[in-house]
């Protein structure tokens, strides 16, 4: 009777049962790796001067200081005045961001755009260098 | 000399190890998995982008969902209840220039994001980032 028993040791019976705590320790850290190597799970995200302070700053720097950008509905984008298509932004953008002292840009967007464009101008801003991205109601 | 005996006795004690490692790993799933609590349960489509931010200082989020829902960290709130919430929110103790996350909608218009961004003002907010998802292929 008592060789049957869990506890069997003493009675020089081994454990029989396989041991699965080892299996779960594993399984739950391939967990955690899982979980923090993909990156859908987690967002990033962008900076912006939003506060009032930080946007009547932006917007009093000299005009050679910052970069003006207007995001229109039409699928164009002004950049200091001159209005590009959507896809010349980049190209646009990166000798005036080299020549800018501040890295500044102050952004406006029309009401009609998605957030998600708004957000790839934002994005290919970022990348080509700008400092700071101040948001200004348009 | 005392010599070393072959069959010592049975080990009588419980062995924590296995129970302290299992869990440690549960504390670091809670670790991880506790920022992505604090967001409300809207459904979201975040826009993607190439550039990241460090976020991993404490937030205050502020969702606007694919259905138009808006939320304040995870409690929905309605438009005209956002800058007072949020007011209410960064008024608590240690939360003064918390940065303020706005996890909008891809596909939402920017009529409304402004319109966040400028409550977020109105409440008193000095630092403020939109959240994207994180887009992984490689950098044209």
């Amino acid at each position: 009777m008592s060789r049957g028993n869990k506890y069997a040791q003493r009675s020089g019976g081994g454990i029989f049962e396989p041991n699965m705590t080892p299996l779960i320790d594993v399984s739950l850290v391939l967990v955690v790796i899982l979980m923090v190597a993909t990156p859908l799970a987690f967002q990033s995200s962008i900076a912006v001067r939003n506060a009032a302070a930080g946007a009547k700053k932006a917007a009093a720097l000299a005009r050679t200081d910052r970069i003006e950008i207007s995001i229109h509905a039409d699928g164009t984008v002004g950049v200091n005045r001159m209005v590009v298509p959507r896809e010349a932004l980049a190209v646009t953008m990166k000798p005036l961001v080299a020549q800018s002292a501040t890295g500044m840009v102050v952004v406006r967007c029309d009401d009609g755009v998605s957030h998600g464009q708004f957000v790839g101008v934002l994005d290919e801003v970022k990348s080509l260098g700008a400092v700071q991205i101040a948001v200004v109601g348009s | 000399m005392k010599q070393r005996r072959l069959s010592p006795e049975p080990i009588t004690k419980v062995n924590v190890t296995p129970i302290i490692d299992v869990s440690l790993v549960l504390v670091i799933i809670l670790l991880v998995t506790a920022p992505m609590m604090s967001v409300a349960d809207l459904p979201v489509n975040l826009p993607s982008a190439r550039t990241r931010e460090a976020e991993d200082q404490r937030n205050i989020s502020v969702t606007l969902g694919s259905d138009g829902g808006m939320a304040v960290d995870q409690q929905r709130v309605t438009a005209e209840l956002l800058a007072p919430t949020l007011a209410k929110r960064l008024a608590e103790p240690g939360n003064k220039g918390v940065l303020v996350i706005v996890r909008a909608d891809t596909n939402a218009p920017y009529s409304s994001v402004r319109k966040i961004l400028s409550d977020a003002r109105i409440a008193g907010a000095t630092r403020v980032a939109i959240a994207t998802r994180q887009r992984t292929e490689a950098p044209r």
